[in-house]
Formats: C-alpha cells, sequence, structure tokens
C-alpha cells in the first residue's frame, strides 16, 4: 500500500475518533445541561464534569476532527491523482466527505466565532456524527465504492 | 489495654460548656502531657472541635481512667464534676471504636456527612502522634477510623450534594464553570445571605469580585472586606457582560433583570454561560431569564429545594454508612485482639457503655 494511501486512512480514521469525541462529549454535555436547567442534582450530576469541560472538549474534538479530516481528504484527492491519474473519481465516499467536511466546517466557524455555543453546538456535533457514522459504514456497504474497506 | 473514649459533643452538651471545654492547638501539648503523666493514661488523643471535646486513651484499668479523665475535664470547665458528668459520654471499645468510626465518617455530627470532621480526626490523632502521645493502639484505631471514614464517604452518598444556600451555589457555579479563580463575579445588592454565598465562593478560589450596590458606601466597606472593587449602581448593565455568576440580593420590588436585559446581553457576551442566582425575595430575576439559552438561573427557593435534597439523600445513606462502619469495626477488634490486646477476646461485660451519655 501507497505510503500517501496509508497516512490517508490513518487520518480519516482519527478525524472520525475525534468526531466520536465531540459526540459523546455532545451527549454528556445535555445531560448535565439539562439536570442544572431542571434543577436536578442526581447521581450522574455528581459524576459529570462541567459544562464548561465538556464543552471545551467538545470544541477540541470538533477541531481535531476537523483538521485530520482535511488533511485525509487532501491525501486522498491527491493520492487518487497520483494512482489513478485523476484526483475526482466521483466515488460516493468522495462526495459523501466532502459533504462532512463542508457540515463540520460550518459547525466548526460556529462554534469558533462563538455564534452558537453550549447546547445548540451539542446537538449539531451529535448530529454531525449521523453523517459520520454513514460516511464510514453506509457508503461502504450501501453503495458500491472505491472504499471496499470500513 | 483498653481503648477509651470520654467527651461531650453538641447534643449532650450547650454550646457554653462546649467552648469552656475546647482545646486549641497551643494547649494540646501540656494537655496531652498531663493526661498521660498525671492521669496515667498509657495513649492520648484529643478531638476538639466547635460541636465535640473528646479524648481517646489507650488505658489498663477502665473504672479509674474514666472518672480520671472526667475529673480532668471538670476542672478544666470550672464545672464542678456532679453537674459536668450528666453531660459527658464515655465508651470503652468496642463501642468507643464505634463511635469514633461514626464521627469520622460524619455520622455524628451536626450536619450529617460534612466533610471537615475528617480532617479535625486527621489533625487530633497528627499531633497527638507528633507528640508521642499515642502508641500501637491509638495509631491503629485512628488510622482505620481514616481509611473506614474515606470508604463511607467513596461508596455511600453520606457527603453528596451540598447542605446550604451558600454551598449549594457553588457546587452548581463549579458544574458550569469547573473551577472558580477564572470567575468574574458580581454581588448585586449587599444582604446577608448574598454576602455568604461570596463568601463561599471566595472560598472555593474567586478573586475576581465586583460589587454593585444602590449605597455605594455600603458597597465600599463590602469591597474592602473581600478584596473586591466596589462599582456604581449604573454600571450594573456593564458588568452584566463581563460577570459569569451574578448573585442578587436586593429588595427591589421589582424585576432588577428583565428577559430582555439578559437576552439582550447573551450575543454581546457571545453566548458565554451566565449563572444568575437570585436570593432576592420578592425575586430581582424575571423567572423566564432561565429559560434562555447558555442562563442558568437558580431562585432562593431552587437552592433550598437542592439543599433540603441533599439532607434527605444523606439520611438515606446513613444505614448503608453504618454497615460499612460494622465492617471496618469488625476487622479493627480482630486485629486489636490479635496484636494488642494480647488475645483475649473481648468479653460482653466489657462491651457496654462505661457510661450512658
Amino acid at each position: 500500500m501507497s505510503p500517501l494511501v496509508l497516512l490517508h486512512i490513518i487520518c480519516a480514521l482519527l478525524s472520525y475518533a475525534a468526531f466520536l469525541a465531540a459526540f459523546v462529549s455532545g451527549i454528556l454535555f445535555l445531560i448535565q445541561e439539562r439536570q442544572l436547567k431542571r434543577k436536578h442534582m442526581g447521581v450522574l450530576f455528581h459524576r459529570l464534569p462541567s459544562l464548561e469541560h465538556l464543552d471545551r472538549v467538545n470544541f477540541v474534538s470538533i477541531s481535531a476532527g476537523f483538521g485530520l479530516l482535511s488533511c485525509g481528504a487532501i491525501l486522498g484527492f491527491v493520492g487518487a491523482g497520483v494512482l489513478l491519474g485523476r484526483w475526482w473519481t466521483g466515488d460516493p465516499k468522495e462526495i459523501l466527505t466532502v459533504a462532512l467536511w463542508g457540515a463540520y466546517c460550518v459547525l466548526w466557524l460556529v462554534r469558533l466565532r462563538a455564534t452558537l455555543r453550549g447546547r445548540r453546538v451539542a446537538i449539531l456535533s451529535i448530529l454531525g456524527f449521523t453523517l459520520v457514522l454513514f460516511t464510514f459504514l453506509g457508503a461502504s456497504w450501501l453503495l458500491p465504492s472505491l472504499h471496499p474497506y470500513l | 489495654m483498653h481503648i477509651v473514649v470520654v467527651g461531650l459533643n453538641h447534643k449532650s452538651a450547650p454550646i457554653e460548656l462546649r467552648e469552656r471545654l475546647a482545646f486549641n492547638r497551643d494547649q494540646l501539648p501540656e494537655a496531652l502531657n498531663r493526661l498521660r503523666e498525671e492521669l496515667g493514661l498509657m495513649e492520648a488523643a484529643i478531638l476538639s472541635t466547635c460541636n465535640r471535646v473528646e479524648i481517646y486513651a489507650g488505658v489498663s484499668e477502665v473504672d479509674g481512667a474514666v472518672a480520671r479523665v472526667t475529673h480532668f475535664l471538670s476542672e478544666r470547665a470550672a464545672v464542678d464534676s456532679p453537674l459536668l458528668t450528666p453531660r459527658l459520654y464515655s465508651f470503652i471499645e468496642p463501642h468507643s471504636v464505634q463511635h469514633l468510626f461514626s464521627v469520622a465518617s460524619g455520622l455524628d455530627s451536626m450536619v450529617l456527612g460534612e466533610g471537615e470532621i475528617l480532617c479535625q480526626v486527621k489533625h487530633a490523632y497528627e499531633w497527638a502522634r507528633d507528640h508521642g502521645a499515642t502508641g500501637k493502639a491509638l495509631n491503629g484505631l485512628f488510622q482505620r477510623a481514616l481509611n473506614t471514614a474515606k470508604a463511607v464517604r467513596t461508596h455511600t452518598a453520606i457527603g453528596r450534594g451540598a447542605t446550604s444556600i451558600g454551598t449549594v451555589s457553588v457546587e452548581l457555579a463549579e458544574k458550569i464553570f469547573g473551577r472558580l479563580p477564572k470567575s468574574v463575579i458580581l454581588l448585586v445588592g449587599a444582604g446577608k445571605i448574598g454576602e455568604l454565598t461570596l463568601r463561599r465562593l471566595i472560598e472555593r478560589g474567586a478573586s475576581d469580585i465586583r460589587i454593585v450596590n444602590r449605597s455605594a458606601e455600603r458597597a465600599g466597606h463590602l469591597a474592602a472586606d473581600y478584596r473586591a472593587r466596589a462599582l456604581a449602581w449604573s454600571e450594573l448593565p456593564s458588568q452584566l457582560l463581563a460577570a459569569d455568576i451574578a448573585i442578587t440580593s436586593t429588595s427591589a420590588p421589582s424585576w432588577l433583570l428583565s428577559r430582555e436585559d439578559v437576552a439582550a446581553a447573551m450575543p454581546q457576551r457571545h453566548q458565554r454561560p451566565l449563572c444568575l442566582v437570585d436570593l432576592g425575595v420578592p425575586r430581582n430575576i424575571e423567572p423566564s431569564v432561565g429559560a434562555l439559552e447558555n442562563v442558568y438561573l437558580f431562585n432562593i427557593d431552587d437552592l433550598q429545594g437542592l439543599v433540603e435534597h441533599a439532607h434527605r439523600e444523606r439520611q438515606q445513606a446513613v444505614q448503608a454508612s453504618q454497615r460499612i462502619i460494622d465492617q471496618k469495626v469488625g476487622h479493627f477488634l480482630t486485629w486489636w485482639q490479635e496484636e494488642v490486646a494480647g488475645g483475649v477476646p473481648c468479653v460482653p461485660s466489657c462491651s457496654g457503655p462505661a457510661a450512658a451519655p
């Protein structure tokens, strides 16, 4: 396997892992936020970290995931150009990845500029992860692809 | 050898008596010396807090020792023994062991499950040990008491939740912002309960404090007390943009902060979370402010409800705590009989309280 392709796969997988972290911290944020809004201090309230902490983990994960996904996609296009002679193959995974990149780009900018914060960013990072799952699993299983592996 | 405890607490004696008996740290060396040299106790430790004064001792004979310690205490309090005795309790193992384990775990405290007592027991032990007043028996007893208390606090809800308006506010603020040293605190109004809450926040590291009050003089006094900045009343809207935690405790008849005020401030704050603690009666902040995104509003009833919830949770944890303590007392007694008491099993006659509290 070409090192370019290997690096492309590693970056893509790491970006999915980062989006998973954003997804988990987003869910925990929503749980903790709900307890605070409802003024309920259950067992989870004491166990979960602060909103600020969860928000920071969420933002760092989105940033890292977005950066890694960008690298992965660029390496993928370069790799396709070198190996197949054309950078855009029209593969479903390519299309989905561009959509995913666009979605996380918007989410990242919105959070960076603090247009949205807290609950809404948490919800968006949860929704974003469903797109990750579809790109990661769905595209390989449901659609014929140049990316038959996961 | 036996382990006895003689003492009094908030349930058995009023504050007037407890304060006459209390030992401060400087008095401990001399008192520990007297207990061992004049009263003939083999080992001794003194636990003196605002709610209790207790003397733990390793003794060869129970009867004479308890009487001597009682006399020592009555002399110290300048109260006749017959007047003091009804206020005192004394226990011998296993009840003395059970007692210390319960005390260290906060089960015997005025505020059930409070954690400060654990430090106080630790200090009482360390001071006695450093002074050479403890031996194998009390070293074993106190170390196991501290371990037991930690186990109880870890495995039960006995110390969970906050038990006052001030501490519950701190807990909520910490669940929003994490650590408080970086948070900006705004106190609006100079009510007593607001000041108490401010004090709790400062204890947790809050240092950027701003005080806004209609009477600049009162704000100035408070600011001096807490190294805060006193600001003019007109600065309230601009301070709302800077604050992370705002506490209001004024007697204003109308809303101090309306939904429009806060809704307008949030975009300017870049949606940074805002914790509002409304201690005013009538309320100072329009209740619908709490529905705004990234705004967390707590009024006095919310806080009181959380305090009561914590009390109930702690009450429910008593049984589970007691089970852990019983188990640990059992372990201690096994060790005690093997190592210290010379393999003599603790017969029923020596297991009752030496005197009823």
